[in-house]
């Protein structure tokens, strides 16, 4: 056999992996076969390049000396096994790795890296502490208050490790997003909740020259001084409402005789009281008058009641009462409306202030049921008494000087941007005994399974399940219950908008700009209706639980008049997507669908590479090693010329290049009568289509219908951990680790005997140990 | 159901071009004229980045010294020669792949600015180091209201494999405040503008009332958290911790916020972006735009702006090209393909000599707004093609408010760190440092 084919073989082909019974995984013997016979293998074949500081391709392999080290850094193996197995390493001019000693090599790598001890309860891991990502945070909105906020457009995006956005480690809380939780916060609140405008205030200060007289009286040393009854000073003044105003006077006097002076306040010529005024004018009072007033230019006036004068005489010195007015406040408040009126009210808001308090009295009971419940919901669990009364306590500030609806508003804002709101807070429980990890408790479960299947909060049906003593998500009855009910609900459209266009790479169509001579009928219409087909058509197989292979073979998929067109399809009518059989058509599966074609070519023309690649890496779970960098198009043999197959057999021609694109290039070129964004053609440039590909173990395929047969037939159970394990790292927001396997392997197991059945596979993922439960990250 | 909230619309009604200080009318109630220090403009600093390498035949001068030619690449700088080094020969050590094998995309773009060499990883445990632009802004304390301002044009939003087993985190963030926590970076002009000049306090009628309960709500976030953090284990602390900084930080900021608005009056006028335009050149020239904004209105004194993202395939059919950079990139020597590179590189620095164009017209007392700036350009790889993180393509602009002499092309021996330059910006910021990444020493310059 060549070694391309056992390469071929390892990588396609690799049902055995996991199925076969383990080997005796003896922790000593392993240990013992790594120092004799390996270490001395690797030492002589590998390390002379691949260690230390300056390792060829920067790639070092020295620092592996225990075999825990290889299962934890396999990846990095994975690859040093294809690269074995091509031929490509050891470098056949340098190294005489004899055909056995390659086998045992690889055989035992093999076995190391997959030879985890799974025990009675391997570890089900940790996941870091997940914010809500965008399309998370809008969902959670909608479902917690009923409104639409789509703040995709201002919050930066999130950023996406093994794949996904929706990655614990990776979604980090910048201060900008904060900044704009925080806006965000203040928005939604506001208008989901309306509270009666604030009171307005008039606040006005007059000194005493404000004031006209209908004499001469003048100001003097910032007091007007009245020296006589039938003066009258006036403040004219702007009234912007109808209502009560109070008019505080800073007055004084020349006080003589048995009586105080008495000011006369009056409105627009009528009297509205008289006020005694006993202080001296090194003392003066203030004094107020309440008074209703219309809007309008309004006289507010003053007057002296009781002029008192006597000449000196007799000994006596001279007695002269007057009045001094040094200053003028008038202070109104409109009054506030304080309760609005139920047709003004959206549900939003009634849905939140479910009970409203109808007197000040119960405002202290009333804000404590609506904020349970609105926290509670919030957070996703019974909120804890603790929060619960820092929150009324927020609130009760507010209620000091502002409404009871604002109180709930600026409780709202807090709730929103609390790290309890914002991220899934799944707090760690010590292990029950050495290795019996707890369970997630019935809330932090529902949340997984909401967020796994919606994308959003759990719905009161999954909280309700939380709180009701008897029943429970673990009961396999109920849970298969609620997984099928939520299938149905169309808030499952998110699981397929955000997992199946992540695993597709849909999302990098963005960033596709095909050249627009050659591809004048492709544009962001096109894009969007092709991205919208192959998500309905991922929907479809998933609602109506079909085996998960039908991605690959089904023949029929989602059109409308439009992409229809585009495809050259006959007898869709309409702007609605409908199922359209595809029989007799060169097309079937995700694999002939305009989305993955064009998101895998290049802007002018197909890439069979890219193609198969894509293939490898999405579908098989096999990434082929990247290539090496300069790779020498051009160097020693000279330009590439001919058609592009002939250029990629030139290539294949370099034996550094070989061993992987005989893996990558047969597996597009069988796609080649789909153009770059993904018409289907018989000819280019005048030449009919080359389809044929030779795979490395030496079957041919021809055209996607083949290959489409072989996938199925041949590489189903790959196909099916590819998936099983993006599924996984979707659900749970982590990379999968060495000891996730167990868990695959049961799911993998299951599926088999159910006919790969979509609903089986979302039910163990759901019930696998990781999913359930609380594990620890080894370092 | 409801419309998606908009601030537009409720700005709508104010007006929408926004009043901008000159800086002479502005200096006297800076905080540094407060201070009582003689009013000197601030040193302010900027990055720029460019991904995939460039050609360097056409990109780096023959010459040596003071009497150097622009090359083809750099002639867009002409009008700027004087204030401008070409800096030839630093090393970007950090993106080497030292035993973690391929993913040089995801190492230069996560080093480029840290000198750092990033842990490789998916997601689990992300480690970098912390960005030259943030040490400086964490040095600056709090003197201005935005302590640095991160821009770019790709949004971070992606899905696949980035590069090689390295979590897309590392390609989207040039700023990293910490090893662990990235600064994502604003892409819609907009959004800039409204952070930077419309108040949120604008959208309500009682502004007092509204600061004042938002400092509520945050107290109660902020009481929040740290009862979280303390039920946490170690690894799910730190994103608490990141929490925690953001709540903090936007604290500082409405603070800040109340004591800068007395500067901030008077004087032209700028009309508010719409939104991110459909041609790259207009939405970068949009937001360089809003750096100088940013810069001349001392909102802030650090920015960084990533052109693109590492390993970018942006397509580039304006300049009749239709294939993707990052493809061209791997050139394979073929004439053809580099002379797009070229083409390529050529357009990017079109855009950086708009960028040091407006920053020249800006006056600022005797000076320019780009004589009181230090403004450093260019990618972590050097030819696309190898791969390689030596002899990189780096300009540095602006006077340095009076210690940097342009006109000059810089050839540094084999291996000198791009961090020594950046050792030497942390110093001119005023931090008394002795090493920054990997460097040797300040760079001489």
């Amino acid at each position: 056999m060549q070694r391309s084919q056992i390469l071929f073989v390892v990588m396609l082909l690799a049902v055995a992996r996991g199925h076969l019974p383990a080997l005796a995984a003896d922790p000593a013997e392993r240990e013992r076969q790594l120092r004799l016979e390996i270490e001395p293998l690797l030492e002589q074949h590998c390390f002379d390049c691949h260690s230390g500081e300056e390792a060829d391709a920067g790639l070092a392999l020295d620092h592996f000396d225990t075999p825990i080290s290889f299962l934890k850094g396999r990846s990095v193996w994975k690859l040093a096994v294809q690269k074995m197995q091509i031929g490509e390493m050891p470098p056949p001019e340098d190294s005489e790795l004899s055909d056995a000693d390659r086998k045992k090599l690889i055989g035992w790598i093999n076995e190391t890296i997959e030879d985890f001890e799974c025990g009675l309860q391997p570890n089900p891991g940790h996941v870091t502490l997940r914010r809500l990502n965008a399309a998370e945070y809008q969902n959670t909105i909608r479902d917690l208050l009923g409104i639409n906020y789509s703040p995709a457009q201002d919050f930066p995006g999130d950023d996406v490790g093994y794949g996904f956005d929706n990655i614990g480690d990776v979604l980090t809380l910048p201060p900008i997003l904060m900044e704009k939780y925080l806006i965000a916060a203040e928005k939604i609140s506001r208008y989901v909740i309306k509270a009666p405008p604030p009171a307005e205030v008039v606040n006005r200060e007059h000194n005493a020259t404000s004031l006209d007289t209908n004499d001469d009286s003048k100001t003097y040393s910032g007091s007007l001084t009245l020296t006589n009854s039938s003066t009258i000073a006036t403040l004219r003044e702007q009234i912007p409402w109808p209502g009560k105003y109070t008019v505080t006077i800073t007055a004084s006097g020349d006080q003589v005789g048995n009586e105080p002076c008495v000011m006369v306040v009056g409105l627009d010529d009528k009297v509205v009281q008289q006020v005694r005024v006993p202080n001296t004018r090194d003392k003066p009072g203030q004094f107020s008058v309440v008074m209703r007033m219309r809007a309008g230019s309004r006289k507010i006036q003053f007057g002296f009641a009781n002029d008192f004068y006597r000449k000196a005489e007799g000994g006596q010195e001279k007695q002269d009462r007057n009045l001094a007015i040094h200053h003028i406040k008038i202070n109104g408040q409109k009054s506030a409306k304080q309760s609005l009126s139920a047709s003004e009210l959206s549900p939003y808001h009634r849905a939140i202030i479910f009970d409203p308090p109808r007197s000040e009295s119960e405002y202290p009971s009333k804000t404590r049921k609506i904020l349970l419940r609105l926290a509670s919901r919030a957070f996703r669990r019974p909120v804890a008494d603790e929060d619960l009364d820092r929150l009324i306590k927020l609130a009760e500030e507010v209620q000091q000087d502002g409404s009871f609806e604002e109180s709930i508003q600026v409780a709202l804002q807090a709730i929103l941007i609390s790290p309890q709101f914002l991220f899934r807070v799944e707090p760690p429980r010590q292990p029950a005994s050495f290795s019996e990890f707890r369970d997630l408790d019935e809330f932090e479960l529902a949340s997984r399974l909401s967020y796994f299947l919606w994308s959003s909060m759990p719905d009161d049906e999954l909280l309700r399940i939380g709180m009701d003593p008897n029943r429970s998500l673990r009961d396999p009855t109920v849970l298969r219950q609620q997984i099928r009910r939520m299938i149905a609900d169309n808030r499952s459209n998110e699981f397929v908008k955000n997992f199946a266009s992540q695993w597709l790479t849909l999302r990098r169509l963005d960033n596709f700009s095909p050249d627009e001579r050659e591809f004048p009928q492709w544009n962001k219409r096109v894009e969007a209706l092709a991205k919208f087909e192959t998500l309905k058509f991922f929907h479809a197989v998933m609602r109506e639980d079909m085996s998960v292979l039908r991605l690959l073979d089904a023949e029929f998929t989602y059109l409308n008049e439009e992409l229809a067109n585009f495809y050259g399809i006959d007898g869709v009518r309409g702007t609605k997507f409908v199922r359209v059989p595809l029989d007799g058509t060169a097309r079937a599966g995700l694999l002939t669908q305009a989305s993955v074609l064009a998101v895998t070519s290049n802007p002018t023309r197909t890439s069979p590479v890219q193609r198969g690649k894509w293939i490898l890496e999405n579908l098989l779970d096999s990434p082929p090693p990247p290539a090496p960098a300069g790779v020498p198009e051009l160097t020693e043999k000279g330009p590439l010329v001919g058609s592009l197959r002939e250029q990629l057999e030139q290539h294949r021609a370099d034996p550094g290049c070989a061993g992987c694109h005989k893996l990558m290039d047969p597996l597009g070129f069988a796609l080649e009568n789909f153009d770059a964004i993904g018409r289907y053609r018989e000819m280019e440039n005048g030449q009919p289509i080359d389809a044929r590909g030779e795979l490395p173990d030496g079957t041919s395929v021809t055209g996607a219908q083949q290959l489409r047969a072989i996938l199925v037939a041949q590489h189903k159970e790959k196909f099916v951990e590819c998936l099983t394990v993006k599924m996984m790292t979707y659900a749970l927001g982590r990379g999968l680790e060495y000891y996730d396997k167990c868990a695959v392997d049961k799911i993998l197991a299951t599926l088999k005997n159910d006919d790969y059945r979509f609903s089986t596979l979302l039910f163990e993922i759901v019930t696998s140990d990781p999913f359930q439960k609380k594990g620890s990250r080894p370092e | 159901m409801m419309k998606p909230l908009n601030r537009r619309t409720l700005l709508r009604g104010a007006t929408t071009a926004i009043a901008l200080p000159f800086l002479e009318a502005m200096l006297p109630s800076s905080p540094i004229a407060r201070a009582g220090v003689p009013t000197k403009a601030p040193l302010r600093t900027a990055f720029l980045a460019v991904p995939n390498g460039v050609h360097m035949p056409k990109w780096k001068p023959s010459e040596v010294g003071r009497r150097f030619e622009l090359p083809e690449t750099l002639q867009p700088l002409a009008s700027v020669k004087n204030k401008l080094c070409v800096l030839s020969g630093l090393t970007l050590d950090g993106a080497r792949a030292h035993g973690d094998g391929p993913g040089d995309h995801a190492r230069s773009g996560a080093a480029f600015l840290t000198g750092a060499h990033p842990k490789k990883t998916n997601g689990a445990d992300i480690y970098n180091g912390v960005s030259i632009d943030q040490a400086i802004a964490q040095s600056l304390g709090g003197k201005t209201r935005f302590a640095s301002l991160e821009l770019g044009l790709d949004g971070s939003a992606q899905s696949g494999e980035c590069d090689n087993g390295y979590s897309c985190a590392y390609i989207s963030n040039l700023a990293w405040r910490s090893p662990t926590s990235p600064m994502a970076c604003e892409v819609n002009p907009a959004n800039v503008f409204d952070r930077l000049f419309a108040a949120p306090e604008k959208e309500t009628a009682t502004s007092f009332a509204v600061k004042s309960r938002r400092k509520s709500v945050l107290d109660f976030a902020l009481g929040d958290a740290q009862r979280l953090q303390a039920r946490l284990g170690a690894a799910d602390r730190r994103k608490v911790d990141e929490y925690l900084y953001a709540i903090r930080d936007i604290e500082n900021r409405l603070v800040r916020s109340e004591k800068l608005e007395l500067g901030e009056n008077g004087l032209p006028n700028y009309e508010r972006p719409a939104g991110v335009p459909r041609e790259i050149d207009e939405h970068a020239r949009l937001m360089m735009d809003m750096m100088v904004l940013a810069l001349q209105s001392d909102a802030t004194r650090v920015t960084t702006l990533m052109l693109a993202r590492e390993g970018s395939n942006r397509t580039h059919p304006n300049l009749g090209i239709s294939e993707a950079h990052h493809q061209l990139s791997h050139h394979g020597k073929s004439e053809e393909k580099q002379a797009k590179i070229a083409k390529i590189d050529h357009f990017y620095v079109q855009q950086f000599a708009y960028l040091l164009q407006s920053l020249e017209s800006i006056r600022e007392g005797d000076d320019t707004l780009l004589d009181n700036c230090m403004v450093m350009y260019g990618s972590g790889i050097s030819d696309g093609d190898r791969h390689n993180h030596d002899d990189l393509p780096i300009l540095l602009a602006g006077g340095g408010g009076g210690r940097l002499q342009g006109g000059r092309h810089l050839q540094y021996a084999k291996n000198t760190p791009l961090c020594d330059l950046y050792l030497w910006m942390l110093n001119r910021s005023g931090v008394a440092a002795d090493s920054f990444g990997d460097s040797s020493g300040p760079l001489k310059l």
